[in-house]
């Protein structure tokens, strides 16, 4: 019986030192949980920002050149463009406050054809408030390695250029190279995600591009001049405001993909555009 | 001068007795009235050991106090040990105790809402101190506790100690086995995290499968508040899992446990004569006194299982937090609480309404008037062969059952996917995210190729999503192979992409499937939660 | 028998030896009491809220800059509750302020809520003090009683002026002299200003008509 009484003041007196153990570890490990779940959060922010913000603020939120800005830039993190544009918060509510409720008017000096959507369910988007937080964790993140400005493209050797000469001759293109570049160049952001461009894909009656614009050329209304459907797609891009499909606006196309683009991109553009029927 | 004289008793005993007496008299006073009976020396004798003087004052407590006008004055020395009860009801009645205790507290910093559960959880884990080890002592309390009820329902069952004249008092028990099952049910869901919504949507889904239509239709919308679990089925949930439930369960405990000493415990089957209870004539040589054996003997379980859980829940078990609910998701792989293992397991076998409803309805039901068919005076084992045979089939059916109820069962998807999972599982971290984050060199590796990779972690992960790749070769698809690439992704993030490739063996087409995953250093996941 | 009864029944104290037993129960007893005690801290340390950085109850940090300069008005601090106020030569020379509460220069951060009965005054510019809309109490900018029915000065939080690494350089104490809390000096090293609102010093008692104790 005795051992009982024994054993049970050596529970209770294990039990206070356990207690007293714990308590002595609290504080660090209730800040090493902070971080962790900070850590989380950045993980779920990557893949939302990967599902959701890539096609227009391209993967490392370098930023698509006409299409949305650089989101991983220097003048985001130093307050350069909060003081552009007046907004008293930190960066980090700035983040936030676009990404729940969007851009319905651009910053000044800048002229994105699409305005940056809602995105919190608060505003009709299909977001989370916690997964609005995870994205805004995430893209926190590049403050300490965002780079000056936006990246520059790599500069293209001039012989190589593609030109505005729609009848020069292209090398022979790879539909698949061409559809990554459609992709990294953010073509699809205008053409594929929205309607401020003819929509590349077939979609109910109407064919894809790569039908139409054979047919295109044969219109009475066609101003351009080209020759065959490959001309005809070469001077969509080069040589924009040429001929504006009937019920789309000139100007909005960027004009100077002829200076950007080398001859072997600009074919294999072509030769996806030509796949999509 | 006063108007009036302030009377005070202690002064006038003070007079007459002396102050060291007046004080000693005073003393044993309050130790009567706080005992419900027994004064110093009485108290003193008990601790001693000494023999109780005639008539015995140690019944006092029990006829006059609150506390003790339940419990019996004493126990029949057969029955005073851990043998052959293991004190199993008492040991349910300790963790509801124990869960009731710990989840008030929880209370505090919980508020049942979906848009702030989460965040609550995460506030008690980061910011409040001894907030992970209430949460992981709650929840290890529940599990505990489902499985001690079911054990000492299983050794009622066992002794016989259902039969006349106890079979009201076994009826009292299944209910409580069912508002145990449901408090642990309830409570499940109330972190709001991709755990909890899924697990408790698939066992919300049953009551919407009640037929006739129109009454599942009313019980589901009823018990989850909306058509899908959303803000009113968490509220209702919560408000079952604080007081709807623990109401019910204090007054069918009240009602089960005054049952039980009413009839008196039951002795082991084979110290009784068949047919005789001799449960509340117990002769005094035979008696074990509730002061201080029993009394004693409790008070030491209770301060080693107090020992055992906090030294549990501090060091090695840990509540698991999920992502944060996500409606538009089911992960893969997603299961039923272990309890509801075997329901799962019934369900992959045919219709919802027939093996999810009916079938364990009719099986409560049967549980529920056992005592009254089944009427044999008996109770020693070797008259109820039957009857222990049917109990030990139960029981292993309920274990292969609850198998079944596992994903490795009936729910794989096609292997690629499967290989994947393996290493990236939707419903708990795995093993990529418990590697060591340094050891997951940037570059592209191929699954066969395991034995030549850098680093021992990657070696195991390889190795491991190549045995699975195998799988995926089968008649239709050659050509298999596993990819893992690493990459820099931000400061302190990589990305890690795995990738199943295939050759089609009917049309040379290759397929692939591909998930990716994003690990940051400083995530953490092998912590537990 | 045992010795107990038998010194029971001849009406003596019980006076039994402690056994062996005995003392054990005593001790179980005993680390029993110390189990609750322990449970109950505890508890309580589990039950206290706590407060983030940026929410009452919690730290504010002001950046320098924002810190109003000496002699002019208080500046708001809604979220935080608090007044910032920078004592400089003018207003230590205030001819109003009584002589029970001596200033020194720097800056105080003082508690929207007046010590009479929890309204929130208001600066009133014209009369160059603070003045409380429910009961007429006034306060001069320095937080020091000059009329109306409160009976103590209003009630500071403790300031804590880190220089660029982060370091504590100087803070606000409660003073001996005047009880209240001093104010900070704003030193050239000084980055910001951490405002702790969970920790509030009390004003001192200043009951005498036209201010004083």
């Amino acid at each position: 019986m005795k051992w009982r009484i024994l054993l049970g003041t050596l529970a209770i007196a294990s039990v206070v030192g356990l207690l007293a153990f714990v308590a002595l570890g609290e504080r660090e490990r209730m800040a090493g949980f902070t971080q962790s779940y900070h850590a989380r959060q950045i993980e779920v922010g990557a893949a939302l920002f990967e599902n959701n913000c890539r096609t227009c603020h391209a993967p490392q939120g370098t930023g698509i050149e006409g299409l949305a800005p650089a989101i991983n830039a220097a003048d985001l993190f130093n307050g350069q463009r909060l003081t552009a544009i007046g907004y008293s918060g930190t960066v980090e509510d700035y983040v936030r406050g676009v990404i729940a409720a969007g851009r319905p008017i651009p910053s000044s000096g800048t002229n994105y054809p699409n305005r940056m959507p809602t995105w919190s369910q608060r505003y009709g988007g299909p977001l989370r408030e916690d997964q609005v937080d995870s994205l805004v964790a995430y893209i926190m993140n590049w403050d300490e390695q965002a780079p000056g400005g936006a990246q520059p493209t790599a500069a293209v050797p001039s012989g190589d250029l593609a030109g505005t000469d729609i009848s020069a001759a292209l090398p022979q293109g790879e539909a698949e190279s061409g559809q990554a570049l459609a992709e990294t160049l953010g073509c699809a952001g205008c053409h594929l995600l929205s309607t401020v461009g003819p929509a590349w894909r077939a979609e109910g009656s109407q064919r894809g591009i790569g039908d139409r614009a054979a047919e295109r050329i044969l219109q009475a209304d066609y101003t351009g001049q080209a020759a065959s459907a490959e001309q005809y797609l070469f001077e969509s891009i080069v040589t924009t405001d040429a001929f504006v499909v009937p019920g789309f606006e000139p100007g909005i196309m960027p004009a100077n993909y002829g200076q950007r683009l080398g001859k072997q991109d600009l074919a294999d553009l072509i030769a996806y555009l030509l796949s999509l029927r | 001068m006063s108007l009036f004289r302030v009377h005070l008793p202690i002064l006038d005993e003070i007079k007459a007795k002396g102050l060291k007496p007046a004080l000693r008299d005073k003393a044993d006073d309050v130790v009567t009235r706080v005992t419900a009976g027994l004064n110093t020396a009485e108290v003193r004798g008990v601790l001693r050991g000494d023999p109780p003087g005639r008539p015995n004052p140690r019944l006092k407590p029990h006829d006059e106090g609150f506390w003790l006008h339940m419990r019996p004055t004493y126990y029949h020395n057969l029955l005073d040990g851990l043998y052959p009860t293991f004190r199993l009801g008492w040991l349910s009645t300790f963790f509801f105790a124990f869960e009731v205790l710990t989840g008030v507290f929880l209370m505090v910093y919980y508020t049942p809402s979906p848009l702030v559960a989460y965040e609550n959880m995460l506030n008690l884990l980061s910011n409040v101190p001894f907030g992970r080890l209430m949460r992981d002592m709650h929840k290890l309390g529940a599990e505990l506790m489902v499985i001690v009820v079911a054990l000492h329902m299983l050794r009622t069952f066992v002794t016989g100690s259902y039969k006349k004249p106890r079979q009201f008092t076994w009826a009292t028990g299944v209910v409580l086995l069912g508002v145990t099952l449901v408090l642990s049910f309830s409570g499940y869901l109330l972190p709001w995290d991709q755990l909890s919504l899924w697990a408790v949507t698939i066992g919300a889904s049953m009551v919407e499968a009640a037929p006739p239509e129109m009454v599942g239709r009313t019980l589901n919308l009823l018990v989850r508040g909306a058509p899908e679990i959303g803000a009113n089925g968490l509220l209702r949930f919560y408000l079952l899992h604080i007081i709807g439930l623990p109401l019910v369960g204090v007054v069918a405990l009240g009602v089960h446990y005054y049952k039980v000493i009413h009839h008196g415990h039951s002795l082991p089957p084979e110290a009784e004569e068949v047919g005789v209870d001799t449960a509340k004539r117990v002769p005094m040589e035979r008696r074990t006194y509730f002061m201080p054996d029993i009394l004693t003997r409790e008070l030491f379980y209770v301060s080693a299982l107090l020992a055992l859980l906090i030294g549990a829940a501090a060091f090695f078990y840990h509540a698991p937090l999920e992502p944060h609910a996500d409606t538009l998701v089911t992960p893969l792989h997603t299961t039923a609480p272990w309890y509801f293992l075997w329901v799962q397991g019934m369900l992959k076998l045919g219709d919802k309404v027939l093996w999810g409803l009916i079938i364990p309805g009719i099986l409560s039901a049967m549980l529920l008037v056992l005592p009254y068919f089944e009427v044999g005076p008996s109770r020693r084992y070797g008259d109820r062969r039957v009857g222990l045979s049917l109990g030990a089939v139960a029981v292993i059916a309920l274990a292969v059952l609850s198998y079944m109820g596992t994903p490795y069962y009936g729910v794989s998807t096609s292997p690629d996917q499967e290989a994947i999972a393996t290493l990236l599982p939707q419903t708990h971290p795995g093993p990529l995210r418990l590697a060591p984050w340094e050891e997951l060199i940037v570059g592209s590796y191929e699954a066969s190729a395991w034995s030549s990779a850098p680093t021992g972690a990657l070696q195991d992960l390889l190795q491991a999503f190549d045995e699975e790749v195998q799988r995926v070769e089968s008649a239709e698809r050659t050509g298999v192979e596993g990819i893992m690439v690493i990459e820099d992704w931000q400061a302190g993030l990589k990305k890690i992409t795995l990738r199943v490739l295939w050759t089609e063996t009917a049309s040379g087409e290759s397929g692939e499937f591909s998930q990716t995953a994003y690990l940051h250093r400083d995530s953490n996941y092998g912590q537990g939660e | 028998m045992s010795e107990a009864e038998a010194q029971a029944a001849a009406g003596a104290p019980a006076r039994m030896p402690l056994t062996r037993r005995e003392f054990l129960y005593y001790l179980w007893g005993a680390s029993m009491a110390l189990f609750m005690a322990e449970t109950g801290g505890a508890l309580v340390w589990f039950a206290l809220p706590r407060f983030r950085e940026g929410e009452f109850g919690g730290v504010f940090s002001v950046p320098v800059a924002e810190v109003p300069a000496p002699d002019s008005g208080p500046k708001e601090f809604a979220e935080g509750r608090f007044w910032l106020v920078n004592i400089g030569s003018q207003t230590t020379a205030d001819a109003r302020q009584p002589q029970d509460y001596p200033l020194l220069a720097g800056v105080r951060a003082i508690y929207k809520v007046c010590t009479h009965l929890g309204c929130l005054y208001r600066w009133v510019p014209v009369n160059d003090r603070f003045e409380c809309p429910c009961h007429g109490s006034k306060f001069l900018k320095t937080g020091t009683r000059i009329d109306g029915p409160a009976r103590r000065n209003l009630d500071t939080f403790i300031i804590e002026a880190v220089n660029a690494a982060g370091q504590v350089i100087a803070r606000s104490e409660p003073s001996l002299g005047s009880q209240e809390g001093s104010p900070v000096p704003l030193g050239p090293e000084v980055v910001a200003l951490r405002i702790d609102t969970g920790r509030r010093i009390q004003g001192a008692p200043n009951s005498r008509p036209g201010g004083g104790r």
